[in-house]
């Protein structure tokens, strides 16, 4: 009886999520071939949906739609370094940096993702902050950051699949020899003990997944979506977040409740590292959707260009 | 003469050495704000929910005087920035401060007296940028300031992370203005910081 409802929920779980990477690869391969080069072209795909949703704005985007997004170019606005304190160089998008051409990732499913995105601000609120927060007081934040510690080391096959996908071989190295330290003198990735130790040579930013990957092969980030239960994404990192979950160990834990819970816990783990963080952007935000969606989009941008 | 080359020799190198600490006016400003605030939050006669507010309004004192909000304003509403009234302009520059204000100055005091680094300054005109990190218990954030120099050199856009205040805040009022007045973005501001007031969806329970 347990076997064969282990076995059916096994394979239904493979279905969906064949069926997912399918459609999802088919949807945000189609986008990224509209978003990258041309100007425009972004635009005029959503203004069809835009105009369709708000019958009130219809030309919001229909105007603009000669340069992509130059709603988000401020009057008279002066840029002159990007997020990161690079100068912008002049080109096709004056005063632009490439994240704003990012941060302006389409969003044609606006009214789905709110719905979704209401939802995971109750779960949060509901759900994980208190549970986060009872939890913050039994647990001090030492081994809460073990525990931390204990994941992050056990996610090594995605950053290390990723790393050798981006062909950068001596990160994928380091990655390995930390792995192996973390694990043998880190009581199995408990304490961080090669957080100190800089490689010879800079090797870059070694937190890299599926969806980083993708995007270091030039894929597009195709369209904003947001997941319940998982948060904001886009087409890009869904098809990325598909593959991680396969290289993720906790996924194959058996039976798969104890998957849920071991994957439960480390959520419960690191909301509790993070009380406050989103509280602090729901409270600052006048429309708490439009910035997240931003501030999602622009940090992977910059994870992406590390 | 061999003794005089040898002082030129050391005075040279005390100088390469302590440039460092030579920063340019607008790194020197934004270093005096950021002292401040933490000279604020590590007042040991300051600690204590009892002296909340005397904090808060120490704290926003001094945000007042390091801000440029009204430039931090134009650039976040963006080109719809043109179709508010002078008078419009305003109360839009008052309300938007006294919103930033409330909520990241509670963000403040979750400060924990984590080392803030300064990495580089770069001046172009009477813009600067400045590289910071700020040294967390498992990570490092970096955290850039945009200022402009009209009278003194006053921030107007900070980047925590790569996402800035100023154009995450721009998304937010593009989409709104788009659909709405003025008027109408200045009231969800008002509802915003009356909700904060009456204490609604602020986290209160400070976990350290």
């Amino acid at each position: 009886m347990n076997v064969r409802l282990m076995n059916s929920a096994s394979r239904m779980g493979r279905l969906i999520g064949a069926a997912a990477l399918a459609s999802l690869l088919f949807a945000s391969v189609g986008f990224a071939a509209d978003q990258e080069p041309a100007p425009g072209t972004a635009g005029n795909t959503s203004a069809p949906l835009l105009a369709a949703n708000e019958p009130v704005a219809p030309a919001v985007a229909a105007p603009q739609a000669s340069t992509v997004g130059s709603g988000l170019l401020a009057y008279g606005d002066d840029d002159i370094w990007d997020e990161n304190g690079q100068i912008i160089k002049k080109g096709d998008h004056p005063n632009m940096s490439v994240a704003d051409d990012v941060a302006a990732t389409s969003d044609p499913l606006e009214g789905w993702n709110r719905m979704w995105f209401t939802f995971n601000d109750k779960l949060y609120f509901w759900a994980l902050k208190p549970v986060a927060t009872g939890y913050s007081y039994v647990i001090p934040e030492r081994p809460r950051l073990w525990v931390h510690n204990f994941f992050h080391n056990l996610l090594f096959p995605v950053r290390f699949t990723s790393l050798m996908f981006q062909a950068k071989f001596d990160a994928a190295a380091v990655e390995t020899s930390r792995f192996i330290g973390n694990t043998v003198f880190g009581l199995g990735g408990l304490g961080d003990m090669t957080s100190d130790l800089k490689p010879f040579h800079p090797i870059g930013n070694t937190e890299q997944d599926m969806g980083l990957t993708l995007g270091y092969w030039g894929m597009g980030n195709g369209f904003y979506l947001v997941w319940p239960f998982i948060g904001p994404s886009t087409g890009r990192d869904t098809l990325g977040y598909a593959g991680d979950w396969f290289l993720t160990p906790t996924s194959y834990l058996n039976p798969w409740y104890w998957s849920v819970a071991a994957k439960s816990y480390d959520k419960v783990n690191e909301v509790s590292l993070r009380l406050g963080d989103y509280e602090t952007l729901k409270d600052a935000a006048v429309d708490p959707y439009e910035a997240v969606r931003d501030a999602y989009l622009r940090l992977r941008f910059k994870k992406l260009s590390e | 003469m061999k003794k005089t080359s040898l002082i030129f020799g050391v005075l040279v190198l005390m100088l390469a050495l302590a440039s460092p600490a030579f920063a340019g006016e607008a790194q020197n400003r934004l270093k005096i704000g950021v002292d401040k605030v933490l000279a604020i939050l590590s007042d040991p006669s300051m600690k204590g929910p009892r002296k909340h507010q005397e904090r808060e309004h120490k704290l926003r004192a001094v945000a007042d005087s390091f801000f440029d909000w009204r430039e931090l304003s134009r650039r976040s509403v963006g080109a719809n920035w043109t179709k508010f009234t002078v008078a419009q302009q305003n109360e839009f520059v008052g309300l938007f401060s006294e919103l930033l204000e409330k909520t990241y100055v509670r963000k403040l005091e979750k400060f924990n007296n984590e080392k803030i680094e300064y990495l580089r300054e770069q001046v172009s005109g009477d813009q600067a940028f400045i590289n910071t990190q700020v040294l967390m218990k498992d990570k490092k954030v970096p955290l850039n300031y945009v200022m402009i120099k009209h009278r003194d050199w006053m921030v107007y856009d900070v980047v925590i992370e790569g996402v800035s205040l100023v154009k995450n805040y721009r998304s937010q009022f593009t989409k709104i203005l788009s659909r709405e007045t003025p008027d109408v973005l200045m009231q969800r501001i008002k509802a915003k910081i009356k909700a904060l007031d009456e204490g609604k969806n602020v986290d209160d329970a400070v976990v350290k």
